[in-house]
């Protein structure tokens, strides 16, 4: 690996938040204008909300359940059993409970089957009892009941509670094998007359229904995990760590996706799903080399590909152009995010102009898919990076640089930042597409912010990756490792605050732009007077609205004068 | 498999022995296989079913009477209740309010109390219900008689 060229131009934090924050002179004169360095400290607080949910182990969630059951039978002087039969037909609602019973204990007591008293006296009836079910006679004792008092022998009890566990979590609302009785089955006859994997199960489904009946709990998706989360309604963000480390959405249960919203990503998950066919090549993780035309394998986490020597060419996994040429054209020097929709020119036959176009359209989708998965991809990378970076790197690089693992937390603080970084990145490009083409000016400025976060996530992401494997090399000791931690730890804390303004700025849908401001950023800092700019931003964004229109339903860009779709022939 | 035999070898002692008690049913078990019977009933009086003898085929599964046992007419009948291709009979006891306190004797009962008050809000027979949910009594009555007499009636002459 070939460091010295991957650190290009700017090696210390201070130029690289100069680079973040942009045009300084622009922004003194231009109000609008997004610093995002600048408002760092000032309102912190919404960096860093209280969180509104709560992680719940299998053991926080039994301990909840029988406080709620405690309360229950202590208000209600019932018994525990009882209390858990009643909290079950009310969805865990304590508050439920309470208001049904006090307002009509009678009738809950029937629609529930909590009977005060057996209908069927036991003392009354003979030693020998005739069994319901299988209508063999048994002496008393060999027979059991609910709290009606109707008799069934113990095999039939249990192959009647067996039956029914094996059926579903409906056997949570048992009930007296006699017809029409209606008597509660309580937990205390499935501990005594079922067996050992039944009462498991049922467990099992009376701790599922503790989450999944109450509303206010949610299982984490992700698969394998087993923690739940309990979440205060009403909160601002849906956005929930579980402790197992996965992101996700509390309202959709999708992979967290700020600052997008849940309706678009389930749109972009169904277009994806719909385009899966087309999009299989993308998916393919081997490139050739743009050069040499040897297939190079992405196997690092930045798009930054340097081809194996002789050959060495240094190109970008996006769009196999050059590296070096990754500048201006392509939205920043790190950057490769701007899509330009291929201009038509030339007379085409109509057949031929429809085939094109659709073309295009896919085409667009496809520079936002690809991106999107790579990101995704990336993700995965660095979180599997990350994991053996804290199993096996850490200790080894402890030892060597002679530092306690406890001041490596750099490192990990990194990884983790990368992790939430590229997914944000990758949300942005949905985002990205579903912005109307005809929205000018927030395009633009969507492009120049997306351009410089991910600049600056490939800048952390090449400094974590492969400037720290210098160090993992290495035979000794070396002198430069606290330089590395200060220029890491920068690089976080500065590329975190760039993350969280962009995601805050595209959740508020960009709505501080306007032509004004977008434009005076984007049209580059050689510019003289920011009055002159805004003017000319203004004239740009009208005059591209009076042209063209993009369909809601494929995205194209239409020309004006066309009352459909040219592509999926929908209405405008 | 040897508790329902033996539950079903009782039922079938109870009705050699209650045959006098109830008039409208006759239960029989096939001679080589006990998890096969067939009832005939006779259809309840005030009903367009009267004076029809209606036949049904039980297959009984092995997990019985943990289990429901499967019931379908063999007799042609108009009900809104009865599919009137296949005999299938839509009736919550054989389906998930079963309870294993019921009998094949128990079953017949309620499938005659079936006959006597039909549930047009769950039809399996869509004419039949739309008949009835239209409130055309008369109309329902005429087809549901009619086929009583073809199908459930000894042929005369
Ligand atoms: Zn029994
Ligand atoms: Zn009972
Ligand atoms: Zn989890
Ligand atoms: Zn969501
Ligand atoms: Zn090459
Ligand atoms: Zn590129
Ligand atoms: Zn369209
Ligand atoms: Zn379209």
């Amino acid at each position: 690996m070939d460091s010295e060229d991957d650190m290009h131009d700017a090696n210390d934090v201070e130029s690289l938040e100069d680079f973040y924050s942009g045009d300084t002179a622009a922004s003194d004169d231009d109000e609008r204008d997004f610093d995002f360095a600048k408002s760092d400290d000032s309102d912190d607080e919404t960096f860093h909300p209280q969180r509104n949910y709560t992680i719940l182990s299998e053991d926080d969630i039994l301990q909840l359940q029988e406080e709620d059951i405690t309360k229950i039978s202590t208000v209600l002087s019932i018994s525990r059993i009882q209390a858990s039969i009643l909290l079950r037909h009310y969805n865990w609602s304590v508050s439920k409970v309470h208001d049904a019973w006090f307002a009509d204990e009678e009738s809950v007591r029937k629609a529930v089957g909590l009977l005060e008293k057996p209908v069927v006296d036991p003392m009354l009836n003979a030693v020998e009892v005739t069994c319901g079910i299988c209508f063999e006679t048994y002496p008393r004792y060999r027979m059991s009941a609910a709290s009606c008092g109707h008799p069934f022998c113990c095999s039939c009890w249990t192959g009647y509670i067996s039956t029914s566990i094996n059926d579903g979590p409906g056997c949570l609302m048992l009930r007296c094998p006699k017809p029409s009785c209606g008597a509660a089955v309580g937990q205390d006859m499935i501990n005594t007359l079922a067996s050992e994997e039944d009462k498991q199960k049922y467990s099992r489904y009376l701790l599922r229904s503790y989450i999944e009946d109450n509303k206010k709990t949610k299982w984490c998706p992700a698969p394998g995990c087993e923690y739940a989360v309990d979440f205060v309604m009403g909160s601002a963000s849906f956005d929930v760590c579980c402790n197992c480390s996965y992101n996700f959405c509390w309202n959709c249960t999708e992979e967290a996706h700020r600052p997008v919203d849940c309706g678009t990503v389930a749109m972009w998950i169904l277009k994806n799903s719909a385009e899966s066919e087309n999009m299989n090549w993308i998916l393919a993780n081997s490139k050739p080399c743009p050069k040499c035309k040897r297939p190079i394998e992405k196997n690092q986490g930045c798009m930054h590909i340097t081809c194996t020597p002789p050959c060495k060419f240094e190109f970008c996994w996006l769009c196999l152009g050059a590296w070096s040429d990754h500048g201006e054209r392509t939205g920043g020097f790190y950057a490769c995010n701007r899509y330009e929709t291929a201009k038509q020119e030339g007379a085409y036959d109509e057949a031929e102009r429809r085939r094109e176009m659709a073309k295009n359209s896919l085409e667009r989708y496809t520079h936002y898919y690809e991106r999107w998965a790579t990101n995704q991809a990336s993700r995965q990378k660095a979180l599997s990076d990350l994991q053996k970076m804290q199993t096996e790197h850490l200790e080894k690089l402890s030892n060597m640089q002679s530092t306690p693992e406890s001041q490596l937390k750099f490192i990990t603080d990194a990884w983790l930042q990368i992790v939430e970084c590229r997914r944000v990145l990758k949300w942005t490009y949905a985002y990205g597409y579903y912005l109307p083409e005809n929205e000018h000016a927030k395009r633009q400025f969507f492009e120049y912010l997306q351009g410089e976060a991910e600049s600056g996530l490939e800048r952390l992401h090449q400094c974590a990756e492969k400037e720290l494997q210098v160090f993992l090399d290495a035979a000794g000791p070396s002198k430069d490792f606290n330089e590395f931690r200060t220029k890491l730890a920068g690089l976080t804390s500065v590329t975190r605050n760039y993350f969280e303004n962009l995601v805050r700025a595209l959740e508020n849908g960009l709505s501080d732009v306007d032509g004004h401001g977008a434009c005076s950023r984007t049209q580059s800092s050689k510019s003289s007077g920011s009055k002159s700019k805004g003017g000319r931003g203004k004239g740009a964004t009208s005059r591209y609205e009076s042209t063209q229109w993009s369909c809601k339903h494929c995205t194209y860009v239409n020309v004006r004068s066309t009352t459909e779709c040219e592509v999926c022939r929908q209405r405008r | 498999m040897q508790a329902s035999r033996a539950r079903l070898f009782k039922e079938y002692k109870e009705v050699q022995r209650e045959k006098a008690v109830d008039p409208d049913i006759q239960l029989v078990c096939d001679d080589s296989n006990i998890f096969k019977w067939t009832a005939l009933i006779k259809g309840p009086s005030e009903t367009p079913y009267e004076g029809g003898v209606f036949q049904l085929a039980f297959a009984i599964p092995e997990q019985y009477p943990l289990l429901p046992p499967q019931v379908r007419f063999l007799t042609k009948i108009f009900h809104p209740n009865v599919h009137f291709k296949t005999g299938e009979i839509c009736l919550d006891i054989l389906k998930n309010a079963w309870s294993p306190a019921w009998t094949l004797q128990s079953v017949c009962r309620a499938i005659i109390a079936l006959m006597a008050h039909p549930e047009p809000d769950s039809p399996l027979n869509c004419d039949s219900g739309n008949l009835l949910r239209s409130g055309d009594v008369r109309g329902f009555r005429s087809m549901a008689s009619m086929y009583t007499r073809l199908a459930a009636m000894p042929k005369k002459g």
